[in-house]
């Protein structure tokens, strides 16, 4: 059965773009992330829950930004705006050139398979999938060839150096090097922006250390905008800027 | 010992897992149950029919009233053998019945079946005791008139109260009353006239069978021993209830050997459902468990917790399969009797040992099929409440 | 790599789990290819009825013969080529008291014309013809009961009281499979010299067995054979041998009916434990499907994933349930039934449509077990599942 996904282009083949243009509007040149009165409201019950309020946020192209803040402070959920996975409650959200807030839940998939990579604290690999295997996953939604995939997920593998574990399992990793098999994964489809969500906070210092320099390098060498929230002053500190979020203000 | 509580609720978590495993094993009951109330519907409606302190004559080498005939001048001779009961004027309690089976035509399903026609005497109430006109009333002796029983009603063409139906051509048979007796077989007779049955089968002269009364069922040997000592008769005698008991063992045999492979069979796919649950159930819990060893239970207490919990799910099943089966006391299943050749209406009878050894079996599938995943969650170390 | 591979790979993910699942569908097969084949069984002879013979017996009740003089009427009854009687004898060997097997008294000179699937040698053949007391015997029942041709067996007469001694002259198989092997035949000729001169029983024949020339014609042909006997004293009833068989089962609907039922409850059995298990593993590959939403697959495609893993489980317990049911229900059960019930199922085998039926089915189940867990986990909330831990 072919199962393989019918789904949106990749690199220069960007046959959804047109799907994208629609909602492209005029951004400040350098910004490549600009949130305008983004606010975020849950509901426990009838109850409102202010998680984020009224956000303004400008992120140049190439930037490499740290979020902190305390636990429950609203990281992860702005994180979560920015990489298209949720719809601000109110306000604008440009992104890579798209208005955010206008898509329908499908079209955000495309845009995110396009443009965000996605790093997590748990790594997140399928466990039944090996190495190269969990790199090519995101591939499925292109139209490339098998070989053609193969050869991306082994490319991306080689940037992060592990590409003589390609055949291992993630249980046979080790915790830094499954983490190094997400980053490859998150930079396959080559996107134009990357979200870290505490990719440190599983590792020992070392591994750390190593991630680091490895998102140091995507922002250097590919030219990746980076937004990782982190607890990790360390990590922070590689970062160009750190910003703080306290109760859902920036600060 | 762990509470049961803690049982019931993770069962309760786990709802949508519990419930299907619950309608799995459910269901395997319901088809034990069914297909063992079914086969004691079919040994009751036949046992009922029978009586020990009953003899039936039929022809030697006979195995049913059907293909067996005697001769009229010999019913003088059964009923003057010792051990036949006398009623208050003297004469012996006896009766000669001729059994035919007529091809009738089925309401509702297109084709045709076998009924059977018993021709009785006259006075039919002083022996059939058990008879009970239960709409219209008794047939005119030496007419075309007939009884149905009351289980034949609506099944075949002409055969309700008021119609009537052709015993052979321009020979119709009038319906002008439905009887009751005692739920036996009988119910899914017609009884009419012994000389209209004979007439119109052309069985002059002839009787099927001759049941007696005995004074007690200990004068059985000493009838029999008269009846079948005489070779040139060529008869045999049997107690009733034993005679009524090989009419149904093909049958019932057939019920209960399909029903039970049926049951075994499912009972496995069940047993392993069981599994899949309380192996999930544990791997689940892993760290409960740990916890629960490190806090200091014994690993005989979480074995006997999680043998509990599969216990439960099985009886809940088991519970269910008896509750849907109970609903089958309403059908009415007919089926050809193998011995006989006709159709027989029989009832789904539920009894307490049928219902108890139900329970018992989806209780001892909850144990096999909890067996395995409780060892496993015996084996669960203390460290693994540490574990991540 | 392809999506269908990642679920097959997640298949195996639980091996214990699959395991157990595969097995419970097998079981599950077992069990209906096992009900299916007692139902094919039971109609196998009324599908595989010559279409070319008609049967006559008397219109009310087959207990009471016809007189014999109706065969010389049918047999000039236009389109019938030729036409044989027999007489039910229901006779036991006193040595088996409990063995049940057909015996009947048959009109020699036309059976093999007749029932033209019977094969004897010929010499045997000739033997069984010139002896009168001869007795032609099925191979199934001949194995049986330990008979072999020259052997001298007494039968004990019901319908026709008293012992009657025969040789056994013949052993017959049959070309065609659905043939009841089982059976004892005798000269209906030496039946009724034996009978007392005016006796009831002379000169009655229990049935005619009738060989058309047109199957076509079988209908017409059944009606003027039953409107010569109209104003008989004993009226007729003439049917084809493929009606007779079907109105035999209509006697044992109930249990068809009953039987059929409980095949769809296995069905629905193996969808419950099918069911269980896919959505046991999805739930607990919430956060993966979490990822792979964020990563940009759309809801269909996990859906489509987690529907081919349960048509991959449930083809597997199909694939295996049918492995197992041969060696289980035909040849273990089957043989079984073939010799000791061998007049009801004649041939107990599972049928090509039962099998195919069974690995459609299990593929069918697998489908709509997976149907519920996978709209579930493609309605999965990306950002709950990812919040989920595991
Ligand atoms: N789906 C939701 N419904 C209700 N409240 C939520 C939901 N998601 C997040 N929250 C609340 O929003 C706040 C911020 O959560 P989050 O962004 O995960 O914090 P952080 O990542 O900074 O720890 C928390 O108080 C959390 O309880
Ligand atoms: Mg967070």
């Amino acid at each position: 059965m072919n199962s393989s996904p019918q789904a949106s282009p990749s690199g220069s083949d960007r046959g959804a773009a047109s799907d994208i243009a629609e909602h492209a509007r005029p951004t400040t040149a350098e910004s490549i992330i600009s949130l305008r009165g983004v606010r975020k409201t849950y509901f426990r019950g009838k109850e409102p829950i202010h998680v984020l309020q009224d956000l303004d946020l400008e992120v140049p192209v190439g930037g490499y930004e740290a979020l902190m803040g305390p636990s429950g402070s609203g990281k992860s959920t702005l994180l979560n705006l920015i990489a298209g996975l949720d719809r601000p409650s109110a306000g604008s959200l440009l992104v890579a050139g798209a208005d955010l807030g206008a898509m329908s839940d499908s079209q955000l998939a495309r845009w995110r398979a396009n443009t965000i990579g996605f790093i997590f604290q748990a790594y997140n690999l399928m466990p039944v999938l090996t190495a190269v295997e969990n790199v090519e996953l995101p591939l499925l939604l292109t139209k490339l060839s098998a070989s053609e995939r193969k050869r991306r997920a082994q490319t991306a593998l080689r940037i992060v150096g592990l590409e003589d574990r390609m055949h291992h399992y993630p249980r046979q990793l080790s915790g830094g090097q499954e983490q190094r098999v997400a980053i490859a994964r998150a930079i396959v489809n080559d996107p134009q922006v990357l979200v870290a969500d505490e990719p440190t906070g599983d590792l020992d210092r070392q591994s750390a250390d190593e991630i680091l320099t490895l998102l140091e390098r995507m922002n250097r060498e590919l030219h990746k905008t980076i937004i990782m929230v982190t607890h990790d002053p360390a990590a922070a500190e590689r970062a160009h800027i750190t910003r703080r979020l306290n109760k859902g203000q920036l600060i | 010992m762990i509470p049961i509580a803690y049982n019931l609720r993770s069962l309760a978590v786990r709802r949508t897992t519990t419930l299907a495993s619950v309608l799995g094993i459910g269901l395997v009951v319901f088809v034990l149950a069914g297909a063992l109330m079914l086969s004691a519907g079919i040994k009751q409606t036949l046992g009922r029919s029978g009586k020990s302190d009953i003899a039936i004559v039929l022809r030697k080498g006979s195995d049913a009233e059907m293909a067996s005939s005697i001769e009229s001048p010999t019913l003088g001779l059964i009923l003057s053998a010792p051990g036949v009961k006398k009623d208050a004027s003297g004469s012996p309690l006896g009766i000669g019945e001729l059994l035919i089976v007529a091809t009738m035509d089925k309401i509702g399903v297109d084709g045709v079946s076998n009924v059977q026609i018993r021709g009785v005497p006259e006075q039919v109430g002083r022996f059939r005791k058990g008879l009970q006109i239960v709409d219209g009333r008794a047939a005119q002796p030496g007419t075309d008139e007939v009884i149905i029983g009351q289980r034949l009603r609506g099944r075949f063409k002409g055969l309700d109260l008021g119609q009537s139906f052709d015993l052979r051509k321009n020979r119709p048979a009038k319906v002008v009353g439905v009887f009751a007796y005692e739920g036996s077989s009988h119910e899914s007779e017609i009884w009419a006239d012994i000389d209209t049955v004979r007439q119109a089968f052309g069985r002059a002269g002839l009787f099927s069978s001759v049941r007696v009364q005995l004074s007690s069922p200990s004068q059985f040997d000493a009838f029999e021993a008269v009846i079948e000592g005489d070779k040139a008769l060529g008869l045999d005698a049997l107690r009733e209830d034993r005679y009524y008991e090989k009419q149904s063992e093909g049958t019932s045999i057939f019920v209960t050997g399909l029903g039970v492979v049926i049951a075994v069979i499912f009972s496995i796919g069940a047993m392993i459902g069981a599994m899949i649950t309380m192996y999930a159930s544990i791997a689940s819990r892993s760290r409960e468990i740990g916890t629960l060893r490190a806090l200091g239970f014994s690993r005989p207490a979480i074995m006997i917790s999680f043998l509990l919990e599969a216990l439960a799910l099985a009886l809940s099943g088991g519970l269910l399969g008896i509750a849907l089966s109970l609903c089958l006391g309403t059908v009415r299943f007919s089926m050809m009797n193998f011995a006989s050749w006709s159709e027989i209406v029989f009832s789904f009878s539920p009894t307490p040992g049928i219902l108890l050894s139900a329970l018992v079996f989806a209780g001892l599938m909850g144990l096999f099929g909890g067996l395995f995943p409780a060892l496993r969650a015996t084996r669960i170390s203390p460290l693994s409440a540490m574990r991540d | 790599m392809r999506l269908s591979s990642l679920s097959v790979r997640n298949v195996w993910r639980n091996r214990l789990r699959a395991l157990l699942t595969v097995l419970g569908i097998a079981v599950a097969i077992v069990a209906f290819v096992l009900l299916r084949t007692v139902l094919s069984a039971w109609t196998v002879g009324a599908e595989a009825s010559a279409k070319d013979r008609l049967g006559t017996r008397n219109k009310v009740t087959f207990v009471v013969p016809l007189p014999k003089r109706y065969i010389e009427t049918i047999r000039q009854v236009p389109g019938v080529v030729d036409a044989s009687y027999a007489s039910w004898f229901g006779g036991k060997d006193p040595r088996h008291e409990n063995e049940f097997f057909a015996s009947m008294a048959v009109e020699t000179k036309t059976l093999f014309s007749v029932f033209d699937e019977l094969v004897v040698p010929p010499a045997d053949r000739e033997r069984w013809l010139n002896n009168r007391k001869g007795a032609l015997v099925g191979d199934v029942l001949a194995k049986k009961l330990g008979w072999k041709v020259g052997d001298t067996v007494t039968l004990q007469g019901s319908i026709y009281p008293g012992d009657w001694q025969f040789q056994i002259e013949g052993i017959y198989s049959s070309t065609r499979k659905v043939v009841d092997r089982s059976s004892f035949f005798f000269h209906w000729d030496y039946l009724n010299d034996s009978l007392p001169e005016g006796s009831p029983q002379r000169d009655r024949i229990g049935w005619v067995t009738t060989r058309i020339r047109d199957p076509l014609q079988a209908g017409a042909i059944s009606q003027a054979i039953d409107r010569a006997f109209d104003e008989q004293e004993i009226q007729t009833l003439t049917m084809s041998e493929r009606a007779m068989n079907l109105s035999f089962l209509g006697m044992v609907s109930a249990v068809l009916k009953a039987i059929d039922l409980v095949s769809l409850v296995i069905l629905f059995i193996m969808m419950l434990i099918l069911g269980n298990t896919i959505a046991m593993s999805t739930r607990e590959r919430t956060r993966e499907f979490g990822v792979m939403r964020a990563i940009g697959f759309l809801p269909h495609h996990i859906a489509l994933a987690v529907l081919i893993e349960a048509i991959v489980i449930g083809g597997l317990g199909g694939g295996l349930g049918l492995v197992l049911s041969y060696p289980l229900v035909e040849r273990g059960m089957g043989r079984f039934i073939e010799e000791n019930m061998g007049s009801f199922f004649p041939y107990f085998r599972i049928s090509e449509g039962t099998a195919v039926a069974a690995l459609v089915l299990a593929l069918l189940l697998g489908l709509s077990a997976g149907l519920l867990p996978a709209y579930r986990a493609a309605r999965l909330n990306v950002i709950d599942s990812l919040r989920r831990a595991g």
